[in-house]
């Protein structure tokens, strides 16, 4: 029998952030994890994250993954990889590494086993080719191996969205994104992204049939009515090779159950949830839950249950007491709280926006109404656009978010407390330096200069693929539909190191153009 | 098809070590330290096994070891999850019928 004081199942952004917050308070921590490498997904994810700074907003998931992995090593926490936890009760862990079980006897359990991928059922879902889209993510961004040439996206939630975007950087065709519900279930900055590069989205559908003899050769689409039954003779063929899964996640709380953890079933959290207090604790004293585990959200709010159940294991195990633990826990409900707030911090609402507001907008088409952007207040007046170069923030949907505002130099932006408010634009302030173009997780704001010529405007953009277009080229330019509406002249390319790979690019474009032209055609030279 | 260079993430280290492993006879190269499901989309196989009862094809699924959809015989060993094993030099990797079955590689 092997004694520990604190045992963390799973190695991912909770585990860890729970077995940093705990060790940093003295308890002597070891975490288990089933993988051959720590850090759960954060690995695959190669975006910025939203949240302030305080989250590591703007920072890439993977570079998150690499911080976290430094502090744990830093603070001497165990961390045994390949040691899958098949059994649990109040206070044992039954491990399972290389082929031999070991029993673990700990004084404290937090278990942050994370969540699994759902599946969808649909003629041909068995295909060799028909994947989750978890799964291609691991392949283009851990293994560095693209699943295929043409993609169709199931699903049009953040991991839908983001997994769309980075098959097409690491050089695949998105072909289509499907989702059955009559809006888009992601971020809209993140649907914007794929419009920009042309995919197409097929809202109010559903995949009928995926087709092929031994792997994928086509996809069929049909139209669902307002009972999400399919509308016959509305089928679409789509040429694919590969079809990815992307309708959810269901949390893995096999151990907390197995230990005998109270359950509730709660469909916006993706099923059956360890019930936990706001100090992370479950019905059974001793041991805690975080992350995906207890309801399916995102690494950002992982990393803080962690941080909260770290202080609470670390209060139950006598290392601290009184008002410095409630303190410390008062500031991460702060934080977590903050990246809760806003459009989509409470799921529910969402369903009877829906209803109330008509067919346009950003959450209905991955592009801005004009109505949006005209009520947006990051968006200049034309007063201020005819006299220089200038931010323009086309950031319409309230979430958690502000590098723009930490990185302006100028104090352009505000945006405040809480961190979902828009960002507002003080124009006489900016003077369009570019400085929150690439800042932007959402990849939501460009620079406009209509003055740059007599007849032309630049504009500088955001852009994450390759290859990298050479100064003086020209380009398609191509607007927030990704269609290609005009030429442009490459004037600047900026590739700063601080932006992490997001590259601004400046084009010169026709004058009338300036407020539509909002990207290049990828790999898009004239 | 392996994504040699990336936006993001940079250049395939070019020091990187490959291996040679044999997929149903034929022999195919892999990056050290990649998984056998990695090496074999690398180069378009994308059918791992086929079911018991019908014959179906299967390939990968969830690409993170839970859903066995993947498993392949390898060095004779049946049911090996090909996503979370790393290839290794000269491995023997072929499609598994149903549930496979434990057989002797004959070694040179």
């Amino acid at each position: 029998m092997n004694k520990v004081e604190l045992a963390v199942i799973g190695a991912g952004p909770a585990g860890l952030a729970a077995a940093i917050e705990a060790a940093q308070l003295g308890v002597k921590v070891v975490v288990f994890d089933e993988n051959a490498q720590p850090g759960g997904q954060l690995f695959k994810q190669i975006h910025k994250f939203f949240g302030s700074r305080e989250h590591r907003a703007g920072t890439r998931g993977f570079r998150i993954g690499q911080e976290l992995l430094a502090q744990t090593e830093e603070l001497g926490v165990k961390v045994n990889l390949g040691s899958t936890v098949f059994g649990l009760d109040k206070r044992n862990l039954w491990v399972l590494k290389e082929g031999k079980t070991e029993v673990y006897q700990a004084d404290a359990v937090i278990v942050a086993a994370g969540a699994s991928e759902n599946a969808l059922a649909f003629p041909g879902s068995t295909l060799p080719g028909v994947m989750t889209a978890g799964a291609a993510q691991t392949f283009i961004n851990l293994h560095r191996v693209l699943p295929g040439k043409k993609v169709l996206m199931v699903g049009s939630g953040n991991v839908g969205l983001i997994v769309s975007y980075q098959l097409m950087q690491a050089g695949a065709e998105v072909v289509g994104l499907v989702e059955a519900a009559p809006s888009i279930g992601g971020y809209g900055v993140h649907a914007a992204k794929i419009k920009r590069a042309g995919v197409p989205l097929f809202l109010g559908h559903t995949i009928a049939e995926a087709i092929g003899e031994h792997q994928v050769e086509s996809a069929v689409l049909t139209k669902l009515n307002e009972s999400f039954q399919p509308i016959p003779g509305s089928e679409i063929t789509l040429e694919v090779d590969t079809i990815c899964i992307a309708v959810g996640l269901t949390p893995m709380m096999e151990l907390a159950r197995m230990a005998g953890a109270e359950l509730k079933y709660v469909p916006k959290l993706g099923g059956h949830v360890p019930v936990n207090n706001d100090n992370m604790e479950t019905s059974i004293t001793g041991m805690f839950v975080a992350g995906d585990v207890c309801g399916v959200e995102e690494a950002s709010s992982a990393m803080e249950e962690g941080r909260l159940a770290g202080v609470t294991a670390a209060e139950y195990l006598k290392h601290i007491a009184g008002k410095a633990a409630a303190d410390r826990k008062a500031l991460i409900r702060e934080q977590l709280s903050a990246i809760r707030n806003g459009t989509f911090g409470n799921k529910e609402h969402l369903k009877d926006k829906v209803k109330e507001e008509n067919t346009l907008g950003l959450r209905f088409s991955g592009t801005p109404s004009k109505d949006e952007l005209d009520s947006c207040p990051g968006v200049p007046s034309e007063g201020r656009l005819a006299k220089g170069p200038v931010a323009v923030i086309e950031c319409v949907q309230e979430i958690p978010c502000n590098p723009c505002e930490q990185v302006c130099p100028k104090g352009a932006i505000k945006v405040g407390k809480p961190i979902t408010s828009l960002p507002q634009l003080t124009e006489n302030a900016c003077n369009g330096c570019a400085s929150c173009v690439t800042a932007c997780p959402g990849l939501a704001i460009v620079t406009v200069d209509r003055t740059y010529d007599e007849n032309k405007a630049l504009v500088t953009f955001p852009y994450e693929y390759l290859p990298l277009p050479e100064t003086g080229a020209t380009v398609h330019a191509v607007n927030r539909q990704g269609e290609r509406i005009c030429y442009g002249q490459v004037v600047k390319v900026r590739n700063n190191k601080k932006a992490d790979g997001t590259v601004a690019i400046s084009l010169a474009v026709p004058e009338e153009y300036a407020m539509e032209v909002r990207s290049m055609a990828k790999g898009g030279t004239k | 098809m392996n994504i040699l260079d990336h936006p993001i993430l940079g250049e395939v280290e070019a020091a990187k070590r490959k291996v040679t492993l044999f997929v149903n006879g034929r022999s195919i190269e892999a990056y050290e330290g990649q998984p056998i499901a990695a090496a074999l989309m690398a180069v378009g196989i994308k059918s791992f096994r086929q079911t018991a009862r019908k014959q179906q094809d299967r390939g990968i699924f969830c690409g993170i070891g839970r859903c066995t959809d993947c498993m392949m015989t390898v060095n004779g060993e049946p049911n090996v999850r090909t996503c979370v094993t790393s290839v290794a030099e000269g491995m023997v990797v072929e499609t598994q019928i149903g549930l496979g079955s434990w057989r002797e590689i004959p070694h040179e």
